[in-house]
Parts: C-alpha cells; sequence; structure tokens
C-alpha cells in the first residue's frame, strides 16, 4: 500500500508533506501540534485541549474567528485533541487551498495578539460544558477517567483526562495559556500536510511563502516517564445507570511498540463484533452480557487494551469477570484458529483501503500522513503499519495475550446502579463519584 | 516579511457538481438496479433499499420495522446467525441494516473484488432470512437492555419526548426501537408478517457503487435479486395533521443533571416542498452551522454551551424543524428564550445581504465536498430513490442556492419557523430550573418519554 508524498523540512523546523490526488477537486491541509495532555503538569491540565477551542477565535490577522472566512469558502473544519498531540484541519475546494493555508500559518505565527482574557473565559466556560455534555451527563461518562487515573500513577501523564479537571480549567491564568502556546506551537513542534488537487511544486512554494517566516521554537524535549506499573485494583463506582457494567484494563505496549499490532488483532478476536469469540459466549450462548467492547489503544508512552461488558439483567459482574479472564486464558493458552487468523488479515487490509478513500477529516489521507510523520517520522509508513498485522502469526497473537493480559495485572471497575456499590464486584474498594 | 503576507486571500468560486450518471435497469421482478460508477479506491458499496420503515409501524407495535431489521441478519439461507456474521467478516465487512422513517436499508461494504460473493450474501439476508424463535427471543430481549440504556441518555430522552410531543399518535410519533411496553406484545410471526409486506421487489432498489463496471454489477446483481418474489405489499404512511398552536414547555426531570438537554421546535414540511433550497439558506443563516446566530450566541458570545444547531429533518409525508442543544442547568432558562427570539427575529425582520451571501457561499462552495467517496455517493443516490427525486437534483443544487434572495428567506421563515407554535423539550434537574421556565410565560407541563 503506498501514499506518494514529497517531504520537505523548511528552516524554521516546520515539516512540510505534499500528496497529489486529481480525483475530486478538494485539498485537505492538516496540522498536526505534538502537544498533548501528555505535556501538562497536575494542577494545570486541559491546556492543550483549550488550546484547541482558542485556536479557532482569532490570531492577528484574522482576528474575528476562523470559522468564518473558511466555512463561507466551503470548507469543512475541526480540530482535536489527544494524549499524545492535537490536530487540526481544513477540508476545502482547490482553489480555497491558499486561504486555508494562510490561516493555518497565521495561528500558528500570530495567534497570541488576538488572545484576550475576555476570550478566554468565554472559551473555558464552552470547554467546561463540553466535559459535563459528553462526560459528566452520560452514564458511565466518567468511568475512562477512573481507568486511566487507575492504571496510571499520579505523577504520570496519562494519569489526568485530556480535557482536564474542571479546577485546574478554572484556575488557569492568561499568563499560564500564553506561557503553553510559546512552548508548545512553533513550527518546529508541527507537522504540515497538504493533501489533493494541487501540484506539488506549487504547495511546496505556497507553504514556505506562508510558514517560512514564523520564528523557529525552542524544541520541545520528548516526555519521559518512569515505567512504574501500578498493579491490579479492584473499584466499583455508582452511576446513575440501569445495568452494572465491567471495565478490565491492562497496561499494553506503546504505539509502533512490539506486541501493539499483535494486540489490536486479539481485541477484535477475542471481544469485538458478532464474530467474536466473547460476543459468542456471553452473548450469543450464555446471555449474560448485553453489551460488549474492546481494543487496544495505541499511544506514545505506553497503550491501554480494555474489554468493557455490561450484564444482561439477572447477571452478575463477577459471572462477566470470570468468563472473560477465562475466554482469555484459553486463547493464550492454544491461539487462535487458522480461520481466526485470516479473518484478522482480511479486515486489516480492509480497514487500510477504506481508510484512503477520504482526503481530509479525520482519520483521512493528509491526516494519516501526519501521524505517521510525527509518530515515525516517515509519512510513508502505511505498508509498514499493514505488514504488522499481515504478518502477525497464530502464535504471536497467543502469546501476546499471555503476556499482556493476566488476570493479576488487570485495573477492574464496575460501574452499577446508585446504592448497589456494596454488593456489585466482589473485594473491589468503593470510589467516590467525583462531583 | 512583505505586507501581502497579512491579506487573507480571497476563496474561490463554486465548483459545479455532477453527480455521476447512473445506469438502470427495472427486472420483471420490479426491483430496479441501480449502478454508479466510482473509479476510486478499489471499493464498493451495494445498497438493498426498501420504501417501508418506522412510518409504517402499526400504533400497538411500536418497533416492529426496526426488530425485523434486526432479525433478518440473525440467521439466514444455510447460515445461523454467527456463521452469517463470519462469511461477511472473511471478506473483511459486515452487513448495516438501518431502518428509518420512510426506508429500510440494507448496505455493505466492501473491496472490490468480494462484490459477487457479498450481493449472494445480502440476498440470503433479504430473500431468506430465517427469522426463527430462538434468534427472535435474543435480539429482542437485547433490545430491552438497549431501552433501558438508552432511558438514562438525556439526548434520547428529549428526542423521544420531541416526536412523541409533535407528531402524537402518526406514525411517525416514536423512536424507532419502540417501547418495552410493545416488545413484549410484538411476536415472531409479526415479524414474519412484515417481512413478508415490506422485503419484496415491487418498489426496491438496489445501489451498487464504487470501483466496479455498470455492467459487471448489473449482471452480478441479477444474478443474486433475479428470483426474488413479491409476497405482499404495505401501505405507506399518511400526512399527519397540521401543526398545533403548542407552545408548552415539556419539562423531563432528571434529577443532578449538570445540564438540560433542550429540543425547540414544531413539524415541518416534507422532503418535497418546492421551498427547499429557501429552507436549506434559511437554517445556514439560524443555526444549521457553526456560525449561524443560535451557535454564535450561546456558544460564541454566552459559553454555556458545547454547540447548539438547528434542523429541518425532512422526511416524506412530513418532518420538524427543531433547534437541538444541551445547556448549562442554570442557564436553560435563558437559553430557551435566546432560542425562541432567534426564531421570532429571523420571521421579522429581513437578513441582511452579507449575511445570506455568507450563508450561500458556505452551502454552494462547499457543495463538492458531499461527493469524494463510493459511501457519500450511495447515500446521496439513496435520498434520490426515497424520495423519488430526479437524477439533476444535485447538480441544481448549486444554482438554486444561489438564486435565493432575502425575500425567499423571509417568506420561508413565515411559514416555516413558528416560535408560537413551538413545543420546548427540557431534559434537566426539574428542582434547578423550573422556576426560571415558569416566567417565560408559557405553559410548563411535567413530560415522561416512554421506553
Amino acid at each position: 500500500m503506498k501514499v506518494p508524498f514529497t517531504k520537505q523540512t523548511l528552516a524554521n523546523g516546520l515539516d512540510v508533506i505534499v500528496h497529489e490526488d486529481h480525483r475530486v477537486p478538494l485539498v485537505a491541509v492538516s496540522v498536526w501540534y505534538h502537544v498533548g495532555s501528555k505535556n501538562e503538569r497536575p494542577g494545570l491540565t486541559g491546556l492543550a485541549h483549550l488550546f484547541e477551542h482558542l485556536m479557532f477565535e482569532g490570531s492577528e490577522h484574522q482576528p474575528n474567528g476562523y470559522f468564518g472566512p473558511l466555512q463561507e469558502a466551503g470548507a469543512s473544519l475541526n480540530g482535536s485533541t489527544s494524549t499524545d498531540r492535537t490536530n487540526y484541519w481544513e477540508l476545502v475546494p482547490s482553489d480555497a487551498r491558499r486561504l486555508a493555508l494562510w490561516m493555518e500559518a497565521d495561528r500558528m505565527g500570530w495567534l497570541l495578539p488576538a488572545l484576550s482574557q475576555a476570550r478566554l473565559e468565554t472559551q473555558r466556560g464552552v470547554v467546561l460544558n463540553e466535559r459535563r455534555q459528553s462526560y459528566e451527563n452520560r452514564p458511565y461518562g466518567l468511568a475512562a477517567f477512573a481507568v486511566m487515573s487507575a492504571l496510571f500513577p499520579p505523577a504520570h501523564p496519562y494519569h489526568w483526562p485530556t480535557i482536564g479537571e474542571p479546577a485546574d480549567l478554572e484556575a488557569a491564568t492568561f499568563d499560564d495559556v500564553r506561557a503553553f502556546f510559546k512552548r508548545y506551537y512553533h513550527p518546529g513542534n508541527a507537522s504540515l500536510v497538504i493533501a489533493g488537487d494541487v501540484a506539488t511544486d506549487v504547495a511546496l512554494a505556497e507553504a514556505e511563502d506562508l510558514f517560512g517566516q514564523i520564528p523557529a521554537g525552542e524544541p520541545v524535549a520528548p516526555v519521559r516517564v518512569d515505567v512504574v506499573h501500578n498493579g491490579m485494583r479492584r473499584l466499583v463506582m455508582e452511576d446513575r445507570v440501569e445495568l452494572p457494567r465491567l471495565y478490565l484494563a491492562w497496561r499494553s505496549p506503546a504505539l509502533f511498540a512490539p506486541g501493539d499490532a499483535e494486540l489490536d488483532l486479539v481485541g477484535d478476536l477475542v471481544a469485538n463484533g458478532r464474530t467474536s469469540r466473547l460476543y459468542k459466549r456471553l452473548i450469543h450462548d450464555r446471555r449474560i452480557a448485553a453489551e460488549l467492547a474492546a481494543g487496544q489503544t495505541s499511544r506514545e508512552l505506553g497503550g491501554t487494551f480494555q474489554i468493557i461488558a455490561s450484564a444482561a439483567p439477572g447477571h452478575t459482574l463477577d459471572e462477566l469477570e470470570q468468563a472473560i479472564h477465562d475466554e482469555i486464558a484459553r486463547f493464550a493458552d492454544r491461539g487462535p484458529s487458522d480461520q481466526e487468523v485470516g479473518r484478522g488479515r482480511v479486515q486489516a487490509e480492509a480497514a487500510f483501503v477504506f481508510r484512503v478513500q477520504s482526503l481530509g477529516g479525520f482519520g483521512g489521507k493528509a491526516d494519516q500522513l501526519n501521524a505517521y510523520n510525527v509518530y515515525c517520522d516517515s509519512p510513508d509508513s502505511f505498508e509498514v503499519d499493514l505488514v504488522r498485522y499481515l504478518g502477525a502469526s497464530g502464535r504471536a497473537l497467543g502469546e501476546a495475550a499471555g503476556q499482556w493480559l493476566q488476570p493479576q495485572d488487570a485495573v477492574t471497575l464496575g460501574v452499577v446502579p446508585l446504592g448497589q456499590a456494596a454488593s456489585a464486584l466482589s473485594r473491589a474498594e468503593v470510589l467516590e463519584r467525583p462531583a | 516579511m512583505n505586507t501581502i503576507r497579512f491579506e487573507r486571500p480571497a476563496p474561490g468560486q463554486a465548483t459545479a457538481v455532477r453527480f455521476p450518471d447512473v445506469a438502470r435497469q427495472t427486472l420483471e421482478n420490479g426491483l430496479t438496479l441501480w449502478a454508479v460508477e466510482h473509479a476510486s479506491v478499489p471499493v464498493f458499496t451495494a445498497t438493498v433499499l426498501l420504501p417501508h420503515g418506522t412510518g409504517e409501524d402499526p400504533s400497538s407495535r411500536h418497533g416492529l420495522a426496526s426488530l425485523t431489521g434486526d432479525l433478518i441478519d440473525e440467521g439466514a439461507g444455510d447460515r445461523d446467525a454467527l456463521h452469517l456474521s463470519e462469511a461477511f467478516a472473511q471478506m473483511g465487512t459486515q452487513i448495516e441494516v438501518e431502518v428509518g422513517p420512510d426506508a429500510c436499508s440494507i448496505s455493505v461494504t466492501a473491496l472490490s473484488r468480494f462484490l459477487g460473493p457479498a450481493l449472494q450474501l445480502m440476498s440470503d439476508v433479504v430473500m431468506r432470512p430465517r427469522l426463527a424463535e430462538p434468534d427472535f427471543a435474543r435480539v429482542r430481549d437485547l433490545r430491552l437492555s438497549r431501552l433501558r440504556q438508552l432511558s438514562r441518555l438525556a439526548g434520547t430522552m428529549a428526542d423521544r419526548m420531541f416526536v412523541s410531543e409533535i407528531f402524537g399518535d402518526h406514525p411517525y410519533g416514536h423512536g424507532a426501537l419502540g417501547t418495552t411496553r410493545t416488545l413484549e406484545t410484538i411476536t415472531v410471526d409479526e415479524t414474519r408478517e412484515f417481512w413478508r409486506r415490506a422485503y419484496g421487489p415491487s418498489g426496491a432498489t438496489l445501489l451498487v457503487v464504487g470501483d466496479v463496471q455498470s455492467d459487471e454489477a448489473t449482471r452480478m446483481a441479477i444474478d443474486a435479486f433475479g428470483d426474488w418474489a413479491d409476497t405482499g405489499s404495505s401501505v405507506a404512511a399518511g400526512a399527519p395533521a397540521d401543526v398545533m398552536a403548542d407552545s408548552r414547555i415539556v419539562l423531563v426531570d432528571k434529577p443532578g443533571a449538570p445540564q438540560s438537554e433542550l429540543r425547540i421546535g414544531h413539524l415541518g414540511p416534507p422532503r418535497l416542498t418546492p421551498m427547499y433550497h429557501a429552507l436549506v439558506a434559511l437554517n445556514a443563516v439560524l443555526g444549521g452551522q457553526f456560525t449561524s446566530r443560535i451557535n454564535r450566541r450561546l456558544r460564541e458570545e454566552k459559553g454555556v454551551t458545547y454547540g447548539a444547531r438547528t434542523t429541518f429533518d425532512f422526511r416524506r409525508v412530513a418532518g420538524t424543524y427543531s433547534c437541538e442543544t444541551s445547556v448549562q442547568a442554570d442557564a436553560t432558562a435563558t437559553a430557551v428564550a435566546d432560542v425562541l427570539e432567534e426564531f421570532e427575529t429571523i420571521r421579522r425582520d429581513p437578513v441582511s445581504a452579507d449575511e445570506l451571501a455568507s450563508a450561500q457561499a458556505a452551502l454552494t462552495r462547499g457543495y463538492v465536498r458531499n461527493f469524494e467517496t463510493a459511501g457519500q455517493l450511495a447515500r446521496a443516490a439513496a435520498q434520490l430513490a426515497i424520495y423519488g427525486l430526479d437524477d439533476r437534483t444535485f447538480d441544481r443544487f448549486v444554482p438554486r442556492i444561489e438564486s435565493i434572495d432575502a425575500e425567499d428567506v423571509r417568506a420561508a421563515a413565515t411559514m416555516h419557523v413558528r416560535p408560537d407554535a413551538a413545543t420546548v423539550i427540557v431534559v434537566g434537574d426539574a428542582a434547578a430550573c423550573s422556576q426560571g421556565l415558569e416566567k417565560l410565560g408559557r405553559p410548563v407541563v411535567m413530560g415522561d418519554p416512554e421506553f
């Protein structure tokens, strides 16, 4: 699998990657900043995500917001924040390419002059409402935070949520916010992809013209963490929910580390979708679970592997827990069947082809070129990545499950209806539901 | 550094959209085949579209259409439920069944080399589902659990309350999944009967879009669906009564909720309204995009929400117009008042030339983005089939939007944005927000959506 591209690094350190595809008159522009919540510190969390809001509010030469001119040009646009990076993108008709690049350049080089205390206050409010809508006012909405806090110790940057702690968001000062921008939002910590209906030389010249004079910033040192294992914990939390739900979570290999692709495949074979072993056992045959999901989440400083299952009425989390550990042990012991290995491979092949259908947006070609450039320092990693999946043997899958998914290493969390914490999950400590 | 650097470049012109040619063939059994070539990535999307949806659920059997849809891929032809899923998974894909108010669609997206076997498996699901008792019992139990889960989700609570208030007893006035009460009365025989009525070739469309030659797609489709025979026919939903002058606030208590989920709106026109393009432009000004009036006010000026938007939900015989948002609890009443005021303002005052031009530019210049992938083209083609629109419908969109003027918008707003007839749904902490709502001058009643 090949996505042809040209890469140049400007004098100020900005990586520029151009991919030509003239089938549709569209251009995707994608900017990744190699900053996420992992770059924050306790007491001052949520800043990377807060910037994902402030970056749309205005810059020195476009002080009145980013949505107006881009929407008028026919763009769709958005951004997102993870533990490891933030990304910003526009998908525009090809003749609005220069506008989209100009807007990205202006907020990379000239954001702070347009940043005011009033804008900060408004977006602080919006972010607190995003947190209420996406987490606090959703059933099980705080479970993911509890799992990450239990998997990673307080000093580890994956301990806190990317959207931030409300108290930290309230306390962040104008100076804190400015300092964070200066440190992380500059060409040397960014990567630009221009993909679609554009000639490579035109795109490279435009990138040089618009971004070339933004001053280089101080290099950002990689975040280092001591690998401290928290060990097993059993937790239970009450919430306004109907069905008790079990979360089993493990620390797992980092993005692109040995075992990462194998565990991704293990997740699918063991617990994802109607062909998975646990679907058959828990939902189809024994009917003790009503919902099931699983997967390896790959991150720079270490991955996590999770299996989530809700108990069918009349069944308990202890039953689910036992059945899941049994099935993983069986998988680790005997490995997958040839049919399962074949299924995993063709699903991987299809997923890689499906992902190159779109130029832009989350997960489109521009976004993937940036991901490979930022994480592997090589945009040309589609094939390398796919081969990890196509080449994984059944034996390697069984070994990965055996190495990483032992019951004694799991964080176990039950989320249960109000008043049921005491009886819901044996030997579990009760976790206060955060305010 | 030169000063030109700091001048914002101009946007471009709207790109003309030309929807690809559709190769059509109607088989003797009444099934219409549509093939659209889209040579991009070696992928296709195949969709069987049946013109029957939740709008045909009998009043005591809400959820029947979608339960039948859930059941058809739980065993079909020679395969039981798990073997059927495995057969799709061995092609790197799965089957998607979607049941909407007006139509049911059964879709597969897969690598082009699997087109033939995928169509064969789809024909099993559509033409030869087992609809067996044990699978029925299992699927119904899963759905009962699903309904319990959804009954705690603020957005779904608000959506259910909204459609039942707006459409009342009309078949559009219930959630697609039905309720615990109706699911406990539906029998496996009733799903078989619904399948016999709704899953026939006459009126059905099979779309194949993607990197496959039209004649090859047609040949494989005939191979798979050529001997499909009709086993019954059903009656489509009639138009609901016109909008009632109902300006109540229906408050659904969700103790402890830090936000209130709002739905504010009323009945709207069907998809085939002659005002369609004026309504799309109107909506872009009022609440259809990020820079629209309502989102600007509630999010960008006040910061009391993560986002607010308005939507015309166009359906075959009638639709809704509504504003959808979730606001912090202490801003509930003011947000309701703000939205109703924006509804009023756009009826009263003409939109400015700049504001209209901006909305038109966003709609026309961005339109080409909707036709990039096989999946997007398949969804667009499905719209043509469901609503009986002609093949040049999408080609006309840009010039039609460009021709809208402020008077068209005012006329559309006067007829289809009706704050006095808008029902307000609030799903929030009643103790925290009922006092403020009482002061809005509208009757406040308590509601409880049925799950």
